[in-house]
């Protein structure tokens, strides 16, 4: 039996029958995509190395390449999405929750040590990402775009330094990519990140909690304002949490903007560019 | 410390303005059935029971003269009528506005006009809550569910989700109206606002809820479509 599961990031997901086991299968036939689906099983396998309280990761069981195409093989979790499991979830849950992704980005803090990264990590980023941006035919280039380009070239050139947990990172931590079960939270799809940084993972959480982006693209009907009020909660405690190190509250907004702006680049509906041009200008005005 | 109770019945719908709404129809009885929505509550608990209805709607059915009429019957002391000069969003403000429209201070019980209970009320944060399968006719569809924990905490609340055997029967409790309008105001101006949600709110900041476990429960809304 194969189903095949729609997926945002342009991979086939199937998910087969083998005895009585279901097992994951991602394809790609695109060189850039099959390269970075190797990059990511390798990631993901070597995360199940990593003792996690409270998360787990499926393991890869196999994972070849072949030219342009490429296919992992992964374990099944009999699991539900984070728009199911937030609408049911009692506050306690939710509260196990938090405390569980603090405890986890602790735990890669621990394998992280602080390091000042080269200025043009950062700089050739937004350049790259400037340019994607320029040549993007669905993004209006408007004075609202030029005052959010040129406040961000200002924000993320005018640091000095870059000081921060070098390490691990899960490299794309959204609630989208979190799989939640009755006893614990599966990881999945890891990402390599331009910065191995815990506080990569922080931006992207929040990319979730603070920005709702991951329930943009949910089909399903939910109540907005139920994941809200639960958005804003992890958003708090996650904020409140960190802010007990230098380098997050120094290099959070930065790194949001930029995390936001890589979003951008490709975004392709009028309704999604003006939502991240909002939020950037959000951030960038709170500075 | 004041404790007050709020019969919110201000909802609007178009066809309100040529038949009047079910809740304020006389039963055989003679009775409204948003009057014998409070009639198995303890009136002695309350310093105030406030009605609320909107302007259209008693300038169209003459709502005040009738609802005084019923509390004159039932010896309804108590009670007063604050109506609101324009519909609102959602239950949580038609509430917000007539704590502030009536200057109430303290507690507040706010009890649905279309359904009736058996309970024991105290001034404290509380959901009137009653089992499923007690039910002998049921419309899953309409009613809000309540999860409660062993020792009897509510841990989950919401909307048209069967998350326990428990709904909501129509009474909910706030010990501290200042707090319930902080709350209020962090929505103010959504659609789709029920006071669950302000509820569920409350319970991730750790303000503990407790059930209130209802007997004799109807719902006149069922009772009407048998």
């Amino acid at each position: 039996m194969e189903l095949i599961v729609k997926g945002h990031s342009g991979y086939q997901i199937d998910i087969v029958r083998e005895g009585n086991d279901l097992y994951v299968y991602k394809r790609c036939s695109d060189a850039d995509k099959a390269t970075r689906l190797m990059r990511q099983a390798a990631k993901q396998e070597q995360a199940t190395t990593h003792r996690h309280t409270g998360f787990q990761t499926p393991h890869i069981l196999a994972a070849e390449q072949n030219g342009d195409n490429a296919s992992i093989k992964m374990e099944y979790i009999y699991s539900r999405n984070f728009m199911e499991y937030f609408e049911s979830a009692g506050f306690e849950q939710i509260d196990y929750f938090i405390h569980t992704l603090i405890r986890y980005i602790e735990e890669e803090l621990a394998l992280s040590p602080l390091q000042t990264i080269d200025t043009r990590i950062v700089t050739d980023k937004f350049s790259s990402v400037e340019k994607t941006v320029n040549t993007n035919p669905h993004i209006r280039k408007d004075e609202r775009l030029a005052n959010i380009m040129e406040k961000s070239k200002r924000l993320l050139t005018g640091i000095n330094e870059w000081k921060m947990p070098i390490g691990i990172c899960h490299g794309d931590l959204t609630f989208s990519n979190i799989l939640f079960t009755a006893n614990t939270y599966y990881l999945i799809d890891f990402l390599d990140s331009f910065i191995e940084s815990p506080l990569l993972d922080i931006v992207k959480l929040r990319q979730d909690s603070a920005h709702i982006w991951s329930a943009k693209l949910y089909t399903k009907p939910y109540d907005p304002i139920r994941l809200g009020i639960i958005c804003q909660k992890i958003d708090s405690e996650l904020d409140t949490y960190f802010q007990r190190y230098d380098w997050y509250k120094g290099y959070y907004r930065p790194l949001q903007v930029l995390n936001l702006l890589r979003v951008l680049q490709y975004a392709k509906e009028d309704a999604i560019i003006d939502d991240l041009e909002t939020e950037i200008s959000k951030l960038l005005y709170a500075i | 410390m004041p404790f007050n109770l709020i019969v919110p019945i201000a909802s609007y719908k178009s066809e309100y303005l040529h038949s009047l709404p079910a809740v304020f129809i006389k039963g055989e009885d003679g009775l409204m059935p948003c009057i014998k929505a409070v009639l198995s509550l303890d009136f002695t608990l309350f310093d105030h029971i406030f009605f609320t209805i909107l302007r259209i709607m008693e300038e169209k059915h003459h709502l005040c003269a009738l609802l005084k009429e019923q509390f004159h019957e039932i010896g309804l002391a108590k009670a007063e009528i604050i109506i609101l000069d324009n519909p609102t969003l959602s239950q949580p403000e038609t509430i917000y506005q007539t704590i502030l429209q009536a200057n109430i201070k303290g507690s507040i019980f706010i009890k649905d006009a279309d359904c009736s209970f058996c309970g024991e009320i105290l001034p404290q944060n509380g959901v009137v809550i009653y089992p499923l399968e007690s039910l002998k006719w049921v419309n899953p569809q309409n009613k809000s569910y309540v999860a409660v924990d062993d020792h009897f905490y509510v841990t989950n609340i919401i909307e048209k989700k069967i998350i326990s055997h428990y709904f909501l029967a129509g009474g909910y409790c706030f010990e501290d109206l200042d707090l319930y309008c902080r709350y209020y105001q962090r929505f103010a101006g959504q659609k789709g606002l029920y006071l669950s949600h302000i509820i569920y709110s409350m319970l991730l900041d750790k303000y503990s809820f407790r059930p209130i476990l209802a007997t004799e429960y109807t719902d006149f809304e069922t009772l009407v479509q048998l």
